[in-house]
Formats: structure tokens, sequence, C-alpha cells
């Protein structure tokens, strides 16, 4: 089994041995390299860097972010960028991402949040107000502001400082299938139409077979913060939480809206101070949404983003179920002709108050390069730039904050016919307001998705399950005393 | 295990034997050799406890450090001793969290042990060679699929209304059933699934602890009119408890840690019916910001996984036999 | 009934053994019928995956599901390629996992031995803390690496994924039991040749365990390409995304993504899954039965 020669055999097997063990993490080494860190590489070769190039980290989807940065570059050349790419995930696992490289110290220029986060990271003093260059640069923004509506705006707010500018946003309508409500011989809703309208179609577009099993139903939604049953809390006059406004912001609107009445009354940003989950409001609200799926005409609610959703939707198994701008393009990758879908405004109850989540980028206020961020930020809600955005351009993915991007043509080729609906949430109702966030967003959500799974399984009672919520928030608000007095 | 003996026997013989005045022969002297041995036993073993020592032993001192302060990531962390243990005893959230990985595991461990050994011993019967080809590719192959994409597949296949499942349990006239939308259907959705992507690896191993037990051994027990059920109990039993050993220790571990698969298939809904230890974990320390607390659960779940890996260990030497 | 030179079978009557003939016969139908429901059980979401992949998600939804696609719409693949730098996540896929195959064979088996066939102090205790490590989830301790990680500037890079994943708790404790299982005599057999520790173990243990190194080849290969969490915190560049970051991908914004996509995806990932596994099976049943596992 083995010659004997002692060290000279163990020698070369030792050497053998590292021979493989080298040739494997070779291989691992013939890996492509990290590629260059430039967005200028683009285009051909990578763009030799000038003196004294800045660097700018952001988080962004690199393939929509592209030719906004190819833009940029054309006349700040001296700007490179480096892509931190978080996306497909919900906003919820972007934290992930996010606090771990804030835990490593790993410093990034720009971010991107979502409502959901807005106030996190403006309490936790991780993003920069922009109140100063805002103040600043006021004339480049004038235009813009003119542009975008104030609530969108007041979202990004925070303790009398703006933080973001938003850039998308979406607003919970109702989506319906044209071909379900025609073939159950209904008519389209109207802007106007009530909850008992919304009721009556509902009902007529629930169709079952022989056995009972379903055919099509006529609502359904999916158990999330943002859309859920959240618009219905909304539109019977009532939210989750208790709302105040903070206190200054005046250079914000005497700035740039000094004329627009739908500035009455706004301040320096949302509160949200105290949980109010079982306001009987609300208990009605959950009270209506049970009662419509004992009587059929919703499927059972499932959790997650909705993929299930538009799936019925697509293939005429779904009446109408509440969505943004941003299924506009979906649906059509889904396969739907423009003309088979339509949008409306959520049905009047109490009132007719919508609801919606907005975005934009934030400035890291660790970050070293922050004039360099400013700029492109300020760059970026041009016009120009938005109009090249991969967010918007070639397909709509997400509805756009500027009034004027939302065009009959936008929409021609994706649908849906009735597109005003979406600004029309903003400027016909100025109440609109975006869903509630406040810097304990995460538990809050988790809480409010957990307790309506239980109710809507059965498993507990509106009522009950509404009164679990709120024990559990206002312990959960308890732990987080003074989130808005010790902020500033 | 039995090695434990042997290392403290050899240790102490060298120990007398380097008081030997023929120690200077170094070569081929047992002293030499075991000095020599143990040293390339750290040899052997420094990638291994270096790479372990960096990349896990540290980060979980780092855990059992953190879990004493409380630390949201964006603020310096602040210390605030055991509050955090004293919250999880009284947390609710938490504690069902233990409860589910407890239950989880009960039924998920013990049905892929028991499923895996019954797949073996079918798949050892007489049939044809092609057949059992055929049937152990096939048992074989969800040990290929990700828990995430296991998540999603199954998830759409269990959806209530339009899932195949319930369509083909409707055939047969069994009303559809709420696989993800009530608590204790969503646990057994998960158990399930689970058990649909490990079940292949418990069977191969039981394969294998099967067809070393020689046939003389099964032919005797057979001539002494031993048969069936006997047979089973009183010899295969015996001779395969290492790999049933095996596989229900690495069975536990991986339970009590699996992650994706129900993350991405309930999020641990409805309610908390789904939502597992190592689920209350992570949520803690990455969606609230509590990266404080969410040590102090791992480490709680780490002794946990600890005390019944060795109670499992010690309970062995009661029902597992070695050759 | 205990024989000792000639043993026989009890006598039973013709009848009797007829009958236990035709059990014999019905059990081993009942058996087949019984593992073939399993079977299909198994297979059935594979087929789907497969199948909805190549139809419109109008279709995905449709009730009778359908298994058999008659117009296979590959739009989908195509799709696949548009969204994601698919072959080039496979790629990195493909080089992460093969370096930590490797590298895991090379750290286990020698850890293994050295715990199966090598005496020194503390060896006991250093295999308990070893063990003790597989114990800990990996959400807890990803903190922490990443910060190690970055100090050594390989955030974002391949080797972030390989490196830390060289050392194995689970591949040291499955050489270890096969090393066990290897009688002594061959170790005796070379030490009396003069061989060292170094040769006794590349070219006497080793050889007798190649079995297990292909079944530990195969955990590994399955594990860390399924491997999605690591490299969501690890890595920032979409070119340097693994295949289970890019199929995350396609689930798009909030979930618009198309679900015939997604599976397109999936099913794609999983051909270089399956061809391993097809080359390997053989060898990972050789290395079970041959290894066995013992205690």
């Amino acid at each position: 089994m083995n010659t004997t020669n002692g060290q000279g055999l163990s020698r070369r097997d030792f050497l053998r041995w590292s021979g493989v063990t080298a040739a494997a993490l070779a291989v691992a080494a013939c890996a492509p390299a990290s590629p260059a860190p430039q967005a200028g590489a683009g285009d051909a070769g990578a763009a030799a860097p000038a003196a004294a190039t800045t660097v700018l980290r952001m988080q962004v989807d690199p393939e929509q972010e592209q030719p906004v940065v190819d833009m940029f570059r054309q006349n700040n050349p001296n700007v490179d960028f480096e892509f931190v790419s978080v996306t497909g995930i919900d906003h919820e696992e972007i934290a992930a991402k996010i606090l771990t490289m804030v835990a490593s110290g790993q410093a990034l220029d720009l971010g991107y949040a979502a409502t959901e986060a807005t106030q996190l990271y403006a309490g936790q003093k991780l993003a920069a107000p922009i109140d100063e260059w805002v103040q600043r640069d006021a004339e480049e923004l004038k235009e813009y502001f003119t542009d975008v509506h104030p609530s969108l705006i007041q979202a990004m707010m925070w303790e009398g400082s703006l933080y973001q500018l938003p850039i998308d946003f979406n607003a919970a309508n109702m989506y319906y299938n044209t071909g379900v409500l025609q073939e159950a011989g209904v008519e389209a809703p109207k802007t106007d139409w009530t909850k008992d309208d919304f009721y009556n179609i509902a009902k007529a577009t629930t169709k079952k077979d022989a056995s009972g099993a379903a055919q099509t139903y006529g609502y359904a939604w999916t158990n999330r913060l943002w859309g859920g049953w959240m618009p219905w809390i909304f539109v019977n006059g009532s939210n989750l939480l208790q709302e105040e406004e903070a206190s200054g912001g005046e250079w914000l609107w005497s700035g740039f809206y000094a004329d627009d009445p739908a500035v009455q009354g706004r301040g320096g940003g949302w509160r949200w101070t105290a949980p109010k989950a079982n306001d009987p409001a609300n208990v009605e609200a959950l009270d209506f949404l049970y009662q419509i799926y004992q009587e059929g005409i919703t499927p059972a609610i499932e959790l997650g983003g909705g993929d299930t959703l538009q799936g019925f939707f697509t293939t005429g198994k779904l009446a109408m179920t509440p969505a943004g701008g941003f299924w506009a393009g979906s649906l059509k990758n889904a396969g739907m002709a423009n003309d088979s879908f339509d949008v409306q405004l959520m049905p009047k109850w109490k009132n007719q108050r919508h609801q919606f989540g907005t975005a934009g980028q934030w400035i890291f206020a660790d970050g070293k390069n922050k004039e360099a961020a400013w700029d492109y930020m300020k760059f970026r809600i041009s016009k120009d730039a938005m109009m090249a955005n991969g967010m918007f351009n070639p397909v709509t993915l997400t509805t756009p904050t500027r009034r004027s991007m939302l065009t009959a043509e936008r929409f021609a080729d994706t649908g849906p016919a009735n597109w005003q609906v979406f600004y029309a949430t903003l400027d016909d109702h100025p109440d609109t307001a975006p869903i509630p966030a406040p810097p304990i967003s995460n538990p809050m959500t988790a809480l409010f998705v957990g307790y309506t799974s239980r109710a809507m399984n059965g498993e507990l009672t509106p009522q009950a399950a509404l009164d679990g919520m709120q024990k559990e928030l206002e312990d959960l608000y308890a732990r987080n005393p003074d989130m808005y007095t010790k902020a500033s | 295990m039995s090695s434990v003996a042997s290392t403290n026997k050899h240790v102490g013989q060298s120990k007398s034997r380097s008081r030997n005045p023929y120690r200077l022969m170094t070569e081929n002297t047992l002293s030499g050799m075991a000095r020599r041995k143990a040293l390339m036993g750290y040899l052997f073993l420094f990638p291994t406890i270096l790479g372990i020592l960096v990349f896990t032993a540290g980060p979980v001192l780092f855990s059992f450090v953190l879990s004493l302060f409380r630390w949201n990531v964006f603020s310096p962390p602040e210390w605030i001793g055991f509050v955090s243990y004293q919250r999880m005893v009284t947390d609710s959230r938490a504690l069902t969290g233990f409860w589910n990985s407890f239950i989880f595991v009960v039924f998920a461990v013990s049905l892929q042990v028991l499923l895996g050994l019954v797949l073996a011993m079918i798949l050892q019967s007489h049939m044809a060679t092609w057949l059992r080809y055929t049937y152990r590719t096939t048992f074989l192959l969800p040990m290929l699929m990700s828990g995430a994409a296991t998540a999603i597949v199954l998830g759409y296949m269990l959806h209530k209304e339009f899932g195949a499942v319930n369509y083909y349990l409707g055939r047969i006239g069994i009303p559809p059933i709420p696989w993800l939308t009530q608590p204790t259907w969503a646990m057994v959705s998960v158990i399930m699934s689970y058990l649909w992507l490990s079940t292949g690896f418990a069977m191969i191993l039981f394969i294998g602890g099967l067809t070393n037990i020689s046939n003389e051994i099964l032919d005797a027990a057979d001539v002494d009119g031993a048969r069936g059920l006997t047979r089973f109990w009183n010899i295969t039993l015996p001779l395969v408890s290492p790999t049933l050993l095996f596989a229900a220790v690495t069975g536990v571990i991986g339970g009590l840690q699996v992650f994706n698969l129900p993350y991405i298939m309930t999020r641990g809904g409805p309610g908390d019916s789904t939502r597992t230890a190592v689920m209350v974990m992570y949520e803690s320390a990455f969606k609230n910001m509590e990266i404080g607390y969410g040590s102090t659960i791992a480490v709680v779940l780490f002794l946990v996984i600890l005390a019944v890996t060795a109670g499992q260990f010690g309970l062995s030497k009661r029902w597992v036999f070695y050759q | 009934m205990q024989s000792t030179m000639m043993p026989t079978a009890p006598r039973r009557s013709s009848a009797a053994a007829a009958g236990d003939f035709l059990r014999y016969r019905l059990g081993m139908w009942l058996l087949l019928l019984v593992t073939t429901v399993f079977a299909i059980i198994v297979v059935a979401p594979f087929a789907w995956t497969v199948s909805t992949s190549m139809r419109t998600p109008m279709e995905s939804f449709s009730v009778p599901p359908q298994w058999i696609v008659l117009n296979p719409d590959w739009s989908n693949y195509a799709r696949v390629f548009e969204e994601i730098p698919f072959f080039r996540q496979i790629l990195n896929s493909f080089v992460v996992t093969l370096a930590v195959v490797v590298g895991q064979l090379f750290t286990a088996s020698l850890a293994g031995y050295a715990f199966a066939r090598l005496e020194f102090p503390g060896r006991n205790l250093l295999f308990w803390l070893i063990m003790a490590t597989m114990m800990i989830p990996l959400q807890a301790t990803i903190i922490p690496v990443f910060v190690i990680i970055s100090r050594m500037g390989l955030a974002n890079t391949l080797w972030s994924l390989i490196i830390p994943a060289l050392p194995t708790a689970f591949g040291t404790f499955l050489m270890r039991q096969y090393f066990l299982g290897v009688p002594k005599d061959f170790e005796e057999a070379a030490v009396i040749d003069g061989a060292n520790q170094f040769s006794v173990f590349a070219r006497v243990y080793l050889p007798l365990v190649t079995p297990a190194l292909a079944v530990l080849a195969m955990l590994v290969f399955n594990g860390m390409w399924n491997d999605f969490f690591r490299p969501l915190i690890f890595i920032n560049d979409p070119l340097l995304f693994t295949i289970p970051l890019g199929l995350n991908d396609l689930k798009g914004y909030m979930a618009t993504g198309s679900i015939s996509v997604v599976l397109a995806g999936v099913t794609m990932s999983l051909i270089p899954v399956v061809i391993v596994y097809i080359f390997g099976q053989r060898y990972l049943i050789e290395g079970i039965m041959m290894g066995g596992v013992k205690g």
C-alpha cells in the first residue's frame, strides 16, 4: 500500500495537496473582479477621471439609474458613482442591508427611501435635512415645487425640516376589470361612487359555479400596510394612529406654495403620536371587510406583495382591487390589454380620503460628499432627469410625482384610460395623506398585518383583533417614548 | 464517542514515557510519535480552527455581549445588563416563537426520520433495478430546490382557491383547505413543505445504514422464525440506530435554524402561528432594529440547541447500539 | 426454534404457503402503489414549475391546472435574460460554489481526520466547540462577520462569500464519522512501514473515504448554490450577485414581476444543479452505502 520513502514522499504529497488547493483558489481568483465602480464604464471603456473626483455611493437600481447618471456626468465629469443595489425586495428587507452597512461603518452618500422609512432615518439623524440647500437654490427648485403637490412634500418632512424630494408615489385607487364588470352587467364606478355602490358591484360580479366553488371574486386585497385595508380606514374618516401636525415648515409653504390653498393647515410634517387601532370607525371598516369575505365576495386574504392577486385580476377572476400607478406597467407585462382594466377613486364612505406612499432620495448625514450628493439629488428631480429615469421610461413602473408628467401619452400603451385619477387623488382631495409611518413603522406594520390576518381568518373577531392590536401598539409606543419631541 | 477513553490513555502513557532514559532517541520512540501526532493534529486543524475562530466564534461572542446591550445601530449601544433576558421571558411573541420551533421540530424531524426510514426500507425490498433507481432519483430531487424557491412554488400550489392541491382534493370531494390562512393549517403546510424538501436526505442516510446490515444477520433472523415486525424491531432497528442518531441530531439542529422556507412562505403568519424562534430573532434585529434583543434570542436559541443535542447524545447511550 | 447444524425453515402447509405468497404479492403491489403516489407528490411541484414557466401569467392560474403545455411560450425565458444578468450571475454562483466545495473538502478532511485518528490534548473539547458552532443561526452572526469582511476590504467581492465559508463544522463532523469507520489495521500497517502522519492521511485514509468526499461535495454544492442571505448582505453590485439574489430581483417592485418569469428563472437555475446531481449521484449513493454513518 505504501512505498517507504519517509520524508521525501510526504513532502511531495504535501506539495501536491497545496497545488490542488492553489489551483482551486486560482479558479476562484479568475472570477471576474468587481467591475469598475464607475458608472461611466457603461459606455465604451472607463472614463478617465480628472483630478479630484468625488465618488458618490448611491443606493439605487443601477439599470434604472444609469441614464440619469449619464446625463449628470455630461455636466459633471468629476463625479463618479458606485451603485449599491437592493432592488427587487420589499421595503422591509432593505432595512437589513442598510442596517448592516451602517453598523459596519460603510458610509453611503445617497439613499432611497419611501414613506415607511422616512421618519426612521430622519428621526435617527441618519438622514440630513436639506432645508439650507433648498432655500439656497430656491430659484432652481421653484419649478419643481409647482409641479408637485404639497401632500407629497409634506410626507417627506420631519419636525419642520425637509429631508427628501419625492420622485415617485403611489396612492391606492380602485382598479377594476372592465370585462368582468361588463359580463355582470354593472356600470363602471363613477368618481363619487359610494361604499354601497361598491358593495353592489362587488356582489354582482361575484360568481360561483354549481358546486359553490368560486369563479369570480368581486373584491380582493393583500394584507400589508400600504393598500391592504388601510384605504377603508381612511375613507371611513379614521386612521390607525392619531395624527398631529409638527410645527414649523412655514419657510417651505410660504416660499414655494404661497398662493396654493392646498397648503392651508400644513405645518412641519406628520406626527403619529399614539395608536387608535380599535377606534369604532376602524372596527366598522374591518367588520365590513370581514362580512364581504364571509359572503364569498373576497377570497382568503394572504400575506405578501400581491403576486397571486395579480394573477386573478389578469385572468378575469377578480373584479376589483386597490392598487397604485405602479400596476399600470405591471398589468401590461402580465399580458392585459390596456382597455381590459381601468381605475377609479376609492368609493366614498364618511369621506373620500385616500392614502399614498411616496419616495425619494435622502442624503446620509455622515456622508463625505454632501454637496455633490445634493447636486445630484437636485438634478435627479429635474424634468429631464425624471423623464429619462428607468422608473418612468420606457415603461411607467411607478407614478411620477410631477403632475406634468402624467399625460395621456404615458399611459396610452399600458392603460388605464382613466389615468387622470392618479393625480386627481391629490389635486381634488387635499386631505389625502401618507400611510401612517412613524419611526417605529416596522414593528408597527408587523402588528398591523399580524392582527389583521387573525381577524380575516376568523380566529378573532374584528373587535377583538383591533383591541389586541391596540394593546400591543400601546406597548410599542411605551417602549419608544418621545419619538418626536426628543428628536430635535 | 468512544474515542474519549483512548485519548486519555495515550496522554497518560506519553507522560510516563517522557521520563524514559531513552527519550533521546527521537524518530521512532512512542513519545516522539505522540508529540508529532499532537503537532500534526493541530496542524491539520489549523485552517478550520482559524476560520471558525474568526468567522464564527468571534461573532458568536459578539452576539453574547450584544445581548446585554440595547442597540439600534444608529446610536451607540447602551448597556442594560440582563434586561433583555427578562423581557424575553415575558414576551409572548418570543415565547410563541420558541414554542412554534419546538412544535415544528418535533413533528418535522420525527416525520422526516420516519419517512426516510420507511422509504429506504421500501427501496431495499425486491423490485426491478430500474424501478428502484427511478424511485431513488425521484425522492432525491427535492433536495436540489432552494428553500426560497420551494416556498414560492408550494405557496402557489397550496393557495386555497386556485392552487393545484385544493383542486385535486376537490375532485375527490374534500372542501378547500385553508392551507396558508388558518394557523394550524399554516404550520401543517410549513412542515409538509419542509418534509418535501428534506426527506430525500434522510432516505439516503438510511439506505446507507440499512445496506450495512449484513445479509447474514437478516437471514439468520429469518431462519430463527423472526419475521416482519419482530425482525424489524429486534434486529434492523438496533443495527440502524447509529444512523438514526445522526439523522436525528442533524435534523434537530437544522430544523431549529430553518429560515428561508417558512419566512418566504408565510412570513410567520397568520398572526404568529408559524413564527419560529429564528424568525423572531431576525425580525427583532433587522426589522425592529433591536439588535440587542435579537442577540438575546439568538443566545437562548443556541443554548436550547446545545442542550437538546447534548440530551440526544446522552440518551443515545440507552438506545443506540454500536457494533 | 434454534437449530444448530442444518437450519431449516419451519414447515407449513401448501395452502398456507400459497396464502403467504398471495399476501406477499398483494403487499408488494400495495407498497409499490403507495410509493408511486409519494413519487408523484414529490415530482408535482417540479412539473408545475416547469409548465408554468412556459405559459403566460394569465394562464398560470387556470383551473384545472394544466401540466402539459401544448404551446410553450419561451418568452418568459427570454425575459429572464432581459431583466437580470443571468449568465453572469450563474457564473458567479459557480465560482463561489466550486471554490467553497474544494475549500471545504480540504479543511473538512484534514480536520475530520485529526479528530478521528490523531491524538492531541484538548481534542474532545475542541470537537465539541466546533460542533457547537453548528448551532448558531446564520442571521445572528451576519453583522459581525460583515464588519470583519469589510475591514478586510472584501465587501462586495466574491471573496466575501468564499472565505468565511471555508471552515465547516458540519463537514468536519461528517468526515470524522467516515474516518472513524475505517478499520485501524490500515493505519498500523502504514505506520510499521515508517510513513509519517501526513502520508498516512493522504495515501491511506483519504482514498478510502472518497465516497465521503463525494457526499460532502454534493451537500456543500447544494447549500452554497442556494445561499441567499449572505450574498444579500455582502454584495451590492448586481453583476456580482449570485443566482438566488438574481431570482429575487425577478419578483419585481412590490411583487409586480411575472410569476412565469420567476419560475423560468428558477427552472434555469436548477439545470446546473441537476447536472451535477446526475453525475454525482452514483458517488453519493456509493458513499452512503460504503461508509454508512456511524454515531
